[in-house]
């Protein structure tokens, strides 16, 4: 039950993409339903074909192509709206065909129906039909219901021009930023960091800004707001929301048509408020379309997933300096989850991480990893996700170094379980982790 | 006899007990001038209400401009109002915080959007253009009538209506509004309703009907 219910806001985008393009296209609400019915059954097949890792790379490149070619669109629609009225019909036109509206509905039918599958179909674990065919059951409904019901939406709530692809698009973000997996914000969040760290850095090295302890702090001082942690969520909802601005300023800054042929004030003064009245109801869409992806942010930031994240076990090491793990004890490190331990040492706080791998022997790494703050994992269906940067660490990978990986603990897997070195692992924190955290007190 | 604009029949109106308007039924020509006359609680002021759409008749029906008042909603009765008819009141009802060209310009706001050029053109076609930037309270009562007057046309209503609009006026004051409507109508062919006490205001209507106690007593049509 409470599965279903995490499906319930997908299932409400689906419909909000049917209602768009049920307005935007001249395609009937048949023919609508008829196109989106079946790309969306197509989609919930997609994982199964594909198998889920293709199936997520395509679902994040098509909709990541979307997000640049949405750029595009609003950058035309802004040069098009300061345009002549011939140019702007002529781009009106092409965009509200109907052959673009069939396009539109099968790429979006095609995309959420594999975004639902990916959400069901377990990475590299067995697919279980039924939940698979409820799903698809749920989008056809919802499908046929929105197609039908998009005429109680007020006539004045048109789509034009930008708005037009603006809007399925974000309703495609808020699905796709409900998992994690499919989630393009947080890695766009990170990126945007990376590119600001890397180009502040590089610009500091070619510039041959003098790294001596006099003029340091000085320079911290106006650089080290580029490297704090709001700068590539401020950069990600900065590429995120313009396109949508250029789209909303494209709508505003559409010129009025001439009327100064009318001789009568009034006459002319009413068509030009209608024409007012028109271009202030066209903004609607916008208005809605930054709902819809503010919605995806706060998601894509605090996702509803939840993730296996056991309470660190207090640990102490022998007279030999060796912290012993049991096997079974008070927990069972067979079990295939995820285990946390504490190690206290002199003030010295370490979290690590023990989980069996798939060789029979088991893995131990930090809570933590060598790039982001030392807010730890937790474990997700078939990965781990760093709670910082929401990066998601398949399992099979746990135990290499680098990127945003767990650091890696030295370990013997011995018989009663796991022995780890008590100096190293302090070492491997104090070396790795607090570099990370800017101060002791910053883990969780 | 030119195209009815106004058509009314069985039209009854009361307010509690008393029967303000007992079935009248009236025609008023394309561009006629009528004058409304009768004594005080004749029914005079109730039937151009009722005309303007400001209240709902008890019974009967109305068609102004092919429109039938009783089938519209209250927002389009309000439609109906501001783009159909101005309205001119005894007592002027000017905002007394607004210029007089703000006071036309708030006709327009309401009408569609305002446009100060064209206000304060209207103002000086009633002759206000060395008054375009005084309150109310600084006009006389002949210019505050010529505002409400430049209020009432400022939006090509097609109907006038008119309420008392000199009830308050000496006589040379009056003389110049009604010289200034009839200029008005001419140019642009109103549909003037005007109700009075005043038998010499009433003589600058084509036609004018006596009302008595709620109904329509009388009639005479003159040439000026």
């Amino acid at each position: 039950m409470t599965t279903a219910l995490k499906y319930i806001p997908l299932l409400l985008s689906w419909g909000g993409i049917v209602c768009a393009l049920g307005r935007g296209f001249p395609l009937g609400s048949g023919t609508l339903a008829a196109i989106c019915v079946a790309a969306f059954l197509a989609g919930t097949l997609m994982p199964l074909l594909l198998g889920v890792t293709v199936a997520i790379t395509v679902i994040k490149g098509v909709v990541a192509t979307g997000c640049v070619a949405f750029w595009l669109v609003a950058m035309a629609a802004l040069y098009a709206a300061t345009g002549t009225g011939a140019s702007r019909e002529r781009w009106s036109r092409s965009l509200h065909s109907r052959s673009a509206g069939i396009g539109s509905a099968l790429l979006a039918g095609l995309l959420a129906g594999a975004a639902a599958a990916c959400q069901i179909v377990p990475l590299g674990g067995a697919v279980q039909p039924m939940p698979l065919a409820v799903a698809a059951l749920a989008g056809i409904a919802v499908a046929l219901l929105a197609a039908r019901g998009e005429r109680l939406i007020p006539g004045e709530f048109t789509l034009a021009g930008g708005a037009l692809l603006a809007l399925p698009l974000s309703f495609i973000l808020l699905i796709t930023s409900s998992s994690p997996r499919l989630d393009l914000f947080s890695p766009l969040v990170m990126k945007v960091m990376k590119f600001i760290h890397d180009f502040v850095h590089q610009f500091f090295e070619s510039m041959l800004i003098p790294d001596h302890p006099f003029f340091r702090p000085n320079v911290w001082e106006f650089i080290g707001f580029f490297f704090g942690s709001g700068v590539g969520l401020w950069g990600g909802l900065i590429i995120w929301f313009t396109p949508l601005a250029a789209v909303a300023a494209a709508i505003r800054l559409e010129r009025l048509p001439s009327v100064a042929h009318i001789r009568q004030g009034a006459q002319r003064r009413r068509l030009l408020a209608g024409h007012i009245r028109q271009r202030r109801q066209r903004l609607a869409a916008p208005l809605v379309t930054a709902l819809v992806l503010a919605a995806a942010v706060y998601q894509s930031r605090f996702p509803a997933v939840e993730y296996w994240d056991p309470a660190p076990i207090t640990v102490t090491a022998t007279p030999a300096g060796d912290l012993l793990i049991p096997e079974t004890g008070e927990v069972d490190l067979t079990d295939g989850r995820l285990h946390k331990f504490l190690y206290r040492q002199g003030g010295r706080e370490v979290r690590f991480m023990v989980l069996a791998n798939p060789a029979g022997g088991y893995t131990v790494t930090l809570d933590a990893c060598a790039i982001c703050k030392p807010q730890g994992y937790g474990q997700g269906e078939g990965a781990l996700l760093c709670y910082y940067c929401n990066t998601l660490i398949p399992l099979d990978t746990v135990g290499r170094p680098g990127g945003c990986n767990p650091v890696p603990v030295p370990a013997r897997s011995v018989t009663e379980g796991v022995r780890i070195d008590a100096a190293t692992l302090l070492n491997l924190w104090s070396k790795t982790v607090q570099a990370t955290a800017g101060s002791t007190g910053e883990g969780r | 006899m030119t195209t009815a604009i106004i058509e009314t029949r069985g039209l009854t109106r009361s307010y509690g007990e008393i029967c303000a308007l007992k079935p009248v039924d009236l025609i008023v020509g394309e561009g006629e001038w009528l004058s409304v006359m009768g004594h005080s609680g004749s029914g005079k002021s109730t039937l151009l209400n009722l005309l303007g759409g400001l209240d709902r008749p008890d019974g009967g029906t109305i068609r102004v401009a092919g429109v039938d008042l009783l089938s519209l909603s209250e927002d389009g009765l309000a439609r109906f109002r501001r783009e159909r008819v101005g309205i001119i009141f005894q007592q002027h009802h000017l905002i007394p915080y607004l210029t007089a060209v703000e006071n036309v310009m708030m006709a327009q706001y309401f009408h569609s959007i305002p446009d100060e050029v064209e206000a304060r053109g209207a103002l000086e076609r009633v002759g206000l253009g060395h008054r375009l930037l005084n309150r109310p309270g600084e006009l006389s009562g002949g210019e505050q009538q010529r505002v409400c007057i430049a209020r009432a046309i400022i939006n090509s209503p097609g109907i006038l209506l008119a309420d008392e609009p000199t009830g308050n006026l000496d006589h040379a004051s009056t003389r110049v509004v009604m010289e200034l409507l009839a200029e008005l109508r001419a140019e642009e062919r109103f549909t003037i309703i005007m109700v009075t006490h005043n038998r010499e205001v009433a003589s600058w209507g084509e036609r004018t009907i006596h009302m008595d106690d709620g109904i329509l007593v009388r009639e005479e049509f003159r040439g000026r």
